[in-house]
């Protein structure tokens, strides 16, 4: 399947060409907020001012997408949350109201299939409609479906997405399980961070694929995901994914690793990196962004911009020079990701 | 394209704690709403609830959970269901750890059904507690993930109402791929605070007994529970005879309303539509549904009509949650489970407290128990955001 198009709300000023053209946002706070885009050029106000920010992060990335393509055969979204600042604020209504006369409001809104929902109701799109909530592979869950959407030719052009916002209260409850950092980091030294966390980022990254595309930004050719391996168990997937595309780890000639500047998690991207795949140029994403469950989507935006050699030089991506050269002009690229070790997904894209 | 098999069920609901005392409760067309028990809200003594008849504790111990912190009910229902599915399909540890086998499970409650423990813990007030782990609504995968050692594709989809319906079809679409050999999926969610304000603020629980498809029908009663099914492939299955097989499923957004469903029923026209033409049969060859049925005015009327314009004549039909009440990303799982009891036992469970019908000239839901030959039956799950999900079961025995 075909990335044929694509909108990417981030940390960074992705919405519009500044980001790619070379603009950079350091940001050294307790969280990378979204530089959000003026969504009142889409979304008429009296129902931007009732969104909550996942909801309208996802508006803002899905709803040019689906106005500007016609037969748009489903709608996919992967989120852990969803709107969990409504979800919370509803939660607290219930609390302090004592459970008396609330508005439903946040509770409509706080349900994470609310973005996939609004987007089939604006875009009045009646087709294949789902929402995965799984962690930090609620993505590569979505791309797994549209893949077999694909196949099982139900489908020719699909919406597909990822997405998470910051919440005082969900940066609070993995502030408490130690998920982040207690000193405040730079997204510049982010990744060279010797202390254990990670600094929370939000986003939403949607994107068009097609089945079949003339003119493309990338391909994704695989997915594959497990949940609390062992290295061996991750070598094996690795090794079955290759095998199913009748390729070789030889012939990956780039690799995009998830280092969150969180010493504990280091191992896992070491043992991808040095171990299975020594000889590939190495990116990495999270400098610009921080850590979020939903986060290889925004993997995958920058893998397509830099496989369609979109991105200014200005940014450094490339973190290593690797070996590994395609005797042909196919490049093959693998994104490998986990949230907190726990939930751990490659995605195999080609140029 | 190879078959979809069904070799394992696991259920509770406020019907049974498993699938034989489910049926035995439907078979005497008894209702498990009542007076809730274990679920401590303002409503608990004004509003009607299906609340499964375990209390945590038993629940911990009927799943050998007692070693582990932080268990939610949502989690202990799942945990119940799942070890009930994967012994009557009678799984090995090898085959449950293989790198074929998935597992896709869904909730839209997950871990905030302790919504006190979360309101502390989101608002630091206090030290963090036991809970602070499980608030996500995969929690419960997580843990079953560990607990049984799974290796393969793990989901969790969260479509509100129509979930499980759709961790059913992913299901059946990943071992029709060739992917997965074998996948167990389903649903659960249990009764929270969070849930029963939230559809009380949208004014559509009853406090009376949920009266699905009758005239005078006032709202839902929020229910809770878990299911589980055993998919297996053709390629694999072992067992001689089988629950059912996945005959096609359908899926579709109604585009109309965030809590609403259209007048036109698009949405529950299209996943219907969809889901006869995914398995190749036509509208006649539909031999019962089990309905979405909540009780709410818009739920029943708008499915009443995408009845009446998907069929030629209207099979028999009910609403189970008349029984369990609604149990939400469950509920597809659990009817699917009903309708499969139904189709194998060749019996059809009545439709409780629907004594004016607004279906008339014979498109009243099944009143009584009747034995009836059946090859083929239906589910329907319709949920908030305009998902709507059917799925299409084939007997084998």
């Amino acid at each position: 399947m075909y990335i044929t198009d694509l909108k990417c709300i981030s940390s960074q000023q992705t919405y519009t060409d500044h980001f790619i053209n070379g603009e950079l946002n350091e940001i050294k706070e307790k969280t990378y907020l979204a530089s959000e885009p003026n969504y009142l050029d889409f979304i008429p106000k009296g129902l931007l001012r009732r969104m909550g920010k996942a909801v309208r992060m996802g508006i803002g990335t899905g709803l040019p997408l689906v106005k500007k393509h016609d037969n748009i055969d489903g709608i996919l979204i992967g989120t852990a949350n969803g709107g969990l600042e409504d979800c919370i604020k509803f939660l607290n209504q219930i609390v302090e109201y004592d459970e008396g006369t609330l508005t439903p409001t946040n509770f409509v809104q706080s349900t994470p299939n609310a973005v996939a929902g609004l987007l089939a109701l604006m875009g009045k799109n009646q087709s294949y409609n789902i929402t995965y909530t799984n962690g930090g592979t609620s993505f590569e869950n979505t791309l797994l479906d549209a893949l077999l959407l694909f196949e099982e030719n139900n489908a020719k052009k699909l919406l597909v997405g990822g997405l998470e916002e910051i919440s005082d209260y969900n940066y609070n409850i993995d502030f408490l399980a130690d998920k982040y950092k207690t000193e405040l980091i730079s997204t510049k030294d982010l990744l060279q961070s010797s202390t254990k966390g990670t600094i929370c980022g939000e986003g939403a990254n949607m994107f068009i694929l097609e089945k079949e595309a003339d003119k493309y930004l990338a391909q994704i050719i695989d997915i594959e995901q497990i949940t609390y391996p062992t290295k061996e168990d991750l070598s094996l997937l690795l090794n079955q994914l290759l095998d199913r595309q009748k390729l070789s780890l030889e012939d990956i000639s780039s690799i995009m690793l998830g280092y969150n500047g969180d010493k504990n998690h280091n191992t896992w991207y070491d043992f991808v990196g040095n171990d299975l795949l020594p000889d590939t140029d190495l990116y990495t994403f999270k400098q610009f962004v921080g850590d979020y469950r939903t986060v290889s989507s925004f993997g995958v935006w920058l893998s397509a911009q830099i496989l369609n050699n979109s991105i200014s030089s200005k940014h450094s991506v490339l973190i290593r020079k690797g070996k590994n050269k395609s005797t042909t002009s196919k490049k093959y690229h693998l994104i490998y990701n986990h949230f907190d070790a726990v939930r751990h997904g490659f995605i195999l894209l080609s140029n | 394209m190879g078959k979809v098999y069904i070799t394992g069920l696991g259920v509770i609901s406020a019907i049974g704690n498993d699938v034989q005392s489910c049926f035995n409760t439907l078979n005497s067309a008894k209702t498990g709403i009542g007076k809730a028990h274990f679920f401590h809200s303002k409503y608990t003594d004004s509003l009607l609830f299906g609340e499964v008849n375990l209390n945590n504790d038993q629940l911990v111990s009927l799943t050998d959970s007692s070693h582990e912190e932080g268990l939610t009910r949502t989690t202990l229902l799942a945990y119940k269901a799942f070890q009930e599915a994967i012994k009557s399909a009678d799984l090995s540890e090898e085959e449950i750890s293989s790198f074929k086998t998935g597992f896709i499970s869904s909730s839209t409650v997950g871990g905030m059904s302790n919504t006190d423990e979360l309101y502390a813990d989101a608002n630091l007030k206090g030290e963090p507690s036991e809970f602070v782990k499980s608030y996500g609504g995969g929690e419960h995968v997580l843990r079953i993930i560990k607990k049984y050692g799974i290796k393969g594709f793990t989901s969790t989809i969260n479509t509100a109402c129509s979930s499980s319906v759709n961790a059913i079809m992913l299901g059946a679409r990943l071992i029709k791929s060739g992917r997965l050999d074998r996948v167990i999926v389903g649903g659960t969610d249990s009764l929270a605070k969070y849930t029963v304000n939230g559809f009380n603020s949208l004014m559509i629980l009853s406090d009376e007994f949920c009266q699905p498809f009758d005239e005078r029908r006032k709202g839902l009663n929020l229910g809770e529970g878990a299911g589980f099914l055993v998919l297996e492939s053709d390629r694999v299955v072992k067992k001689t005879s089988t629950v059912g097989e996945v005959l096609g499923y359908g899926n579709a957004n109604d585009a109309y309303h965030p809590s609403a469903t259209s007048p036109e029923a698009n949405g529950p026209r299209l996943a219907m539509k969809r889901a006869l033409e995914n398995a190749h049969i036509s509208e006649k060859e539909i031999d019962y549904i089990n309905a979405h049925g909540t009780g709410t005015v818009n739920n029943d009327e708008t499915e009443l009509f995408a009845f009446q314009k998907t069929f030629t004549k209207i099979p028999p039909y009910n609403s189970t949650k008349s029984y369990t009440g609604h149990t939400l990303a469950a509920s597809g799982a659990i009817e699917s489970i009903f309708s499969l009891i139904s189709l194998n036992e060749n019996t059809l469970f009545p439709s409780l407290n629907c004594s004016n019908p607004i279906g008339k000239n014979n498109e009243a839901p099944i009143s009584k128990v009747i034995q009836k030959e059946m090859k083929i039956v239906m589910s329907n799950s319709f949920g908030f955001g305009g998902n709507c999900s059917s799925v299409i079961f084939k007997k084998t025995t």
